[in-house]
Formats: C-alpha cells, structure tokens, sequence
C-alpha cells in the first residue's frame, strides 16, 4: 500500500473510531446544498464551451465531542461533500475536513488528520501561506472558501506567555489545483500560444518518502494590538515550476524552502499590514538552471479601512523580484520570451453591505502594472431567508500579453449564479 | 508634623462626608447617573456570559433570527473591555467569532474569525452607530456609548414601567459622527440600569427607541434579559439574554487567537 493511502485510511479508521466512541453529545452539525452555474462569454481563444461551471454540491458537516476525551477538551469534525459536477459529467464524494484535536497539556494544542490551514495577512494574496489553493475554483465563480485545499498532516500548537508557535507536518506534499487548460484556457510556454483542453500536460508529484515530508512552522505575538510572525516553510513549490521534458510536456514541483516575516496593527483608523518572505529554490539555487524557477522575494504591503458610508476599502500592494537575475537570462533559451525582475501587483477591494446585510457589495481588483494585466471580480449576494442565499457573480481577466497570470486567461471571463440553500 | 495632622483630618472628613455627598439624592449629576448606569449595563460582575436570541423584524414583516453567545470580561470598571461573540445561528454562520478588545478614548481593535478557511482577519474599526450582525441594535447598543461622547442634561424624573427613573437629555458633542440629534434615557432610580432610550432625528423627529422588556435579578446583579429596538417607520429587533452567569472566571487568555481557532467549549456549552 503506498503511503497516501495508508495515511487515508488511517485518517478514516480513527476519525470513525471517535464517532463510533462518541456517545457523547453531539455539536454542531449542518450543511448546505447548493447549485452553481456560469456563463462564460469571453473572446475565448482556445475553448469553445458556453460555461466551465454547472454543479449541484451537498456538505455534511458533524462535530463530536468524544467522551474519552473529554479531559483532553477532546473535538472531531467531518466536512464531507458530494459533488455532482455537470462539466465533468462525475459525481464525487470529498472529504473536505475530517479531524481530531485535543489538549494534552494546558500549553498545547493538536490538530490531526485532514484540515485547512490559513495564515498570514494578506487578503487573497499569500505571501507565508504556502498551503494548496485551488485557482480553478477561484476563477470560475466557486465560493471563495474553495480558494484553500485542505493538508493532510499533524498541527501542533504550542502557547507561551509571550510567544506562541505551530508546527504543522505534512507526511505528503499537497500541489495546487494548477490550472491545467480545462475549463479555463491558458498560456502554454512550449508551443507558446493559448491552449485548452487538447494540451496533454504531466505534472509529476514528488516520490512519496520520509525526506519528502513538508513542513511549515509559525512564531506569532500580539502585543498591544499589534501582531508579528516569523514563518518557516520547508517542502515544495505549489505550481509545478519545474521543466523535466519541454517536448512531452511534463513539469515536476522544486524544493521549496522559505523564510519570511509580517507585521499588523491599527494604524491611521485602519488596519496596516506587512509581510515577506524570501523563497529559496532549492533546486535551482544560483538560478543557472534554466528549467527551475529562480530563488525570489516577496513583500506585501496593505491597508484597510472604513470610508464614509459605510464602505470597507483595502488596498494591497505586492511585489516579487526574481534573484539571480543575470543567471536567469544568461541560461534562457534564446527563443523563450524572458520575465521581467520584477513583477507588481495592485490589488483593491471594496465592500458595502445593504438592507440591514442581507445584500452584501463586492469588488476585488487584481493589476499588475508591470505585467500590465487585470484581474476584476465582482460578486453580489443576497440572503433571501436565513437558509436561502443566492450570489450573482463576475470574472473578468484582460492583458496585454498572453503569457501574463491573467492575460493567459482573456476569453475566460464569465458570470455566475449560486444559491445555497443552508441548514 | 502638623501638616501631616492636617492631612490626616483632611483624609477623615474625607471618608466620612464625601460619599454622602456623592450618592446624595439632590446633589447627583446628569453626569454621575450615566457613569453609574454604564457601569450597571455593562460592566455587572468582573465578567460574564450569556446566550443571545435575536429576532430581527423588517419593515415588509420578514423575519430573521440570530443565536449567539457573548463572553465579556473587564479589564477596568469603566474601562477596557473583552468580549467574544460566538455564533451558533443561522448554520451558515455557525462557528464564526467576532471578537473585540474595547478601549476608551481610541479605536477598538477587532478580530473575525471565518471556520470554513481557518482564517484569523483583522477587522478595520467600523462606524459604531452602524447595524450589529444585521440588527436594529448598533455597535454601540451592544457595547455601549462612550460617555465623554455626549453632553448630559438632568430633565427630570418620570416613570417608566412602574419604576422612577432619572430622564438624561444627551446631546452629541460631535453631531456629524452620529444620525441623531440628542437621545433621551431613561435611567432606574434605584440600579441604574437603562429602561428606556428615545432617539431624534436631525429634524427632532422621534425615530428610535430601545426599551428593556424584562429586568431579572441574576447572582444578585440586576440585569436587562429581554430587550427590544423599534423603529417608528417600522421594523424591531428583540433580543433575549438566557443562562447569563457573572464572575464565572474567565480569563484574559480566552480572548486570544487560539481560542478563536478553537473555541472555548467549557464557556459556549
């Protein structure tokens, strides 16, 4: 049996343990059916559907409180779904949350099994939040929820006085859900066009060994409303940015070790953040390898704030540099179109909530002035009782360039209605 | 030496005279009465806990409920404050939590946690007279109105719900920071608590008005357990307080990140 199975089924026979165990009380439980679709109309390059999401999704949600361990402040918690997905033509079942934490110790909390993890502060950029997200979701009308994938691993969390400190293990590495020309067309570096679902891509996953564990650990304090954190991440690239062969297009996922900071507190009757990180390419790390992505930096810098009316605006803005710059021309296939050192990115987002917040306003801006692409997704979602919600939505993408993050994805834009019926 | 005896009997007269005329019927002050009744409303006990029930009437007549339970602790009577709002209802929101280290004379500093990403985000301080969670309560109905906010003015004493009350005319000393013009409260004679509120629009119009339904007297504390906002143009919130406890011991350590990541069973139960 290979070990993510084994990690499966292990992850299964003791969250079922705990709930066959748990006559105690049950928690909260509920769930939610909703129903998805789109609409996409864009000047689509290189896909000829009508629409990349008609779905019918149910969650389940149950919390147990196991009687055992109930000195430990023992919990377990499922999140399981059925995705009936019309684009597909599947129904699949997800395990999206299925965990148990305990106290062992006053100072110490333990988190095990499959759970999502979020840190950081950047708001839908991640600068220190290395966890699998799911672009697809994000881009095609999904609930921004379904932006983050879930780990499978251990989280240990350690509280002091002063600091306090997470250590999560991850046994195997979880990839992004990278886009992959499905649903979406994007931008394919070998033939360097626009391509769709005829692209025939190969992303190799690591080899499942005790050296390929991943893991990532935070340092946090707040002290008098400000919070700061050192983070530490050692394992893989979430996007395969590794070139094993161009001609059969396949791609692996480099090493990946980084090291960063961030700071947030109130400032000017807003919230100010700032975080970094350097992103050493384990791979690649004088950068002469021309099939791995360079060792980079990132800083994040944003703002928060109520204006009048009641309008909640955040402005975020972010930056990478590609070190080992000259190496990376100088090793360049001379017929590849070169990336810029630097490259920006200008994020806006602004709210409003109506009708005592049953309507809820959403606008979140993505450009990058240096790649000179946008990125503008616009939501609107109404609460027609406590347990109906419907939300209409957009995605646009425009872009100079076809090999830019979201000009590679011009033509994709499309509008979305879900409704969620919540109970 | 003699200056010392002269401060010694300063001090005496002191303790002697000074609180009867601080609590002395004709001498109290718009101002005493709502220091007073601040503290009564909501700093009772050295901390608290209590389950919400919120029914949320619209003006077409549609209906919308909340459930929560507040933890609240004092850090100074009269001063910074904690509070953690766990939602239990609707389900969609079930297990968010709003939290909020309260401070006098400088922003709040505010925190929600969102369950279904596992996310920790800083909230930008937020205009207080705007809606709690979708209510006609504000912000500061929940948590209360600074008192330097405003200029209090004795009128009178008036009976309200069978029991006297002090009638305080406030009066914004920043008017455009708020949408009235003054407020009227109804003060208890007797515990201070606020039995009524009217609130004035721009015109002098009344538009607003807070009532305490229900005063129930809880481990020796005398507390609001049912509450209600109506709007004169139409629309109420009611509000209901169960299983409210005070001094049961929480401490500062609750209103941390981790227990907004894991929420503190033993005190949401």
């Amino acid at each position: 049996m290979r070990l993510t199975q084994k990690i499966k089924v292990l992850i299964v026979v003791v969250v079922s343990l705990f709930f066959s165990l748990s006559i105690a009380e049950a928690g909260v439980s509920g769930g939610f059916i909703e129903s998805a679709g789109s609409f996409k109309f864009g000047d689509d390059k290189a896909e000829k559907n009508d629409t990349n999401l008609l779905e019918l999704r149910a969650q389940l949600r149950y919390r147990a409180y196991p009687e055992i361990l109930e000195e430990y402040s023992g919990e377990a918690f499922i999140k399981f779904e059925v995705l009936a997905d019309g684009y597909d033509e599947s129904v699949s079942p997800i395990v999206r949350e299925g965990w148990l934490s305990l106290s062992p110790v006053d100072f110490m909390d333990i988190k095990a099994g499959r759970q999502i993890v979020t840190w950081g502060t950047g708001d839908m950029l991640f600068v220190n939040d290395l966890f699998p997200k799911d672009y697809l979701s994000f881009f095609i009308g999904r609930d921004d929820e379904y932006l983050k994938l879930p780990i499978d691993g251990l989280k240990v969390s350690l509280f002091g006085e002063k600091l306090s400190t997470d250590i999560i293990v991850m046994p195997v590495f979880t990839p992004n859900n990278s886009l992959i020309g499905e649903r979406l067309s994007i931008f394919d570096p070998i033939s360097g066009r626009i391509a769709g679902e005829e692209l025939d891509r190969f992303y190799e996953m690591p080899p499942k060994t005790p050296r390929n564990l991943v893991t990532a650990i935070r340092v946090y304090r707040s002290y008098r409303g400000v919070e700061s954190a050192l983070y530490f991440y050692d394992g893989f690239y979430g996007e395969p940015k590794g070139i094993i062969d161009p001609l059969r297009e396949r791609f692996f996922y480099p090493r990946l070790r980084s090291y960063g900071a961030s700071l947030r507190g109130a400032l000017f009757g807003g919230i100010a953040n700032i975080e970094g990180a350097y992103y050493d390419s384990r791979d690649d790390s004088d950068g002469s390898n021309a099939s791995v992505e360079n060792s980079s930096m990132r800083v994040l810098a944003g703002f928060e704030r109520e204006l009048p009316r009641n309008i909640g605006l955040g402005l975020q803005y972010m930056v990478d540099k590609l070190l080992d710059y000259g190496a990376y021309k100088r090793n360049l296939d001379p017929t590849a179109k070169a990336r810029d050192e630097f490259r920006s990115l200008l994020t806006v987002r602004l709210t409003k909530l109506l009708m005592a917040d049953t309507l809820r306003l959403s606008l979140f801006n993505f450009y990058s002035p240096t790649d000179s692409d946008d990125y503008l997704r616009i939501s609107a979602a109404y609460d027609i009782d406590d347990n109906i919600k419907a939300t209409l939505g957009g995605n646009f993408f425009t872009g100079k360039y076809d090999h830019t993050e979201f000009g590679q994805l011009e033509g994709n834009d499309n509008l979305y209605l879900r409704v969620r019926y919540s109970f | 030496m003699r200056a010392i005896y002269f401060k010694v009997l300063m001090v005496l007269l002191g303790v002697i005279f000074l609180p009867s005329l601080a609590v002395g019927e004709d001498k109290i002050t718009a101002d005493d009465i709502i220091d007073r009744a601040s503290l009564a409303n909501y700093y009772a006990g050295d901390d608290g806990t209590a389950k919400i029930a919120m029914k949320i009437t619209d003006r077409a007549g549609r209906v919308r409920t909340r459930e929560l339970t507040m933890l609240r602790l004092d850090i100074e009577d009269g001063g910074e404050q904690r509070f953690y709002v766990y939602f239990r209802e609707p389900s969609d929101l079930t297990g968010m939590v709003f939290m909020v280290a309260k401070k006098v004379g400088a922003d709040d500093d505010r925190w929600l946690y969102v369950p279904a990403v596992d996310m920790v985000k800083r909230v930008a301080a937020k205009d207080k007279r705007s809606s709690f969670v979708g209510s006609h309560f504000t912000y500061e109905d929940v948590s209360g109105r600074d008192t330097s906010d405003d200029v209090h003015e004795l009128v009178g004493i008036e009976t309200v719900n069978d029991r006297a009350a002090y009638q305080i005319k406030n009066t914004p000393k920043d008017v455009a920071s708020v949408e009235f013009s003054y407020y009227t409260a109804y003060i208890d004679k007797d515990n201070f608590l606020a039995l009524k509120a009217e609130y004035y629009d721009k015109a002098g119009r009344l538009y607003r008005t807070v009532t305490a339904e229900e005063v129930s007297v809880i481990d020796g504390v005398p507390t609001v357990t049912k509450g209600r906002v109506s709007e004169v143009d139409g629309g109420e919130t009611t509000v209901e307080f169960t299983d409210v406890r005070y001094d049961v011991g929480l401490s500062e350590s609750i209103f941390t990140e981790r227990y907004l990541r894991r929420p503190p069973r033993k005190w949401l139960k």
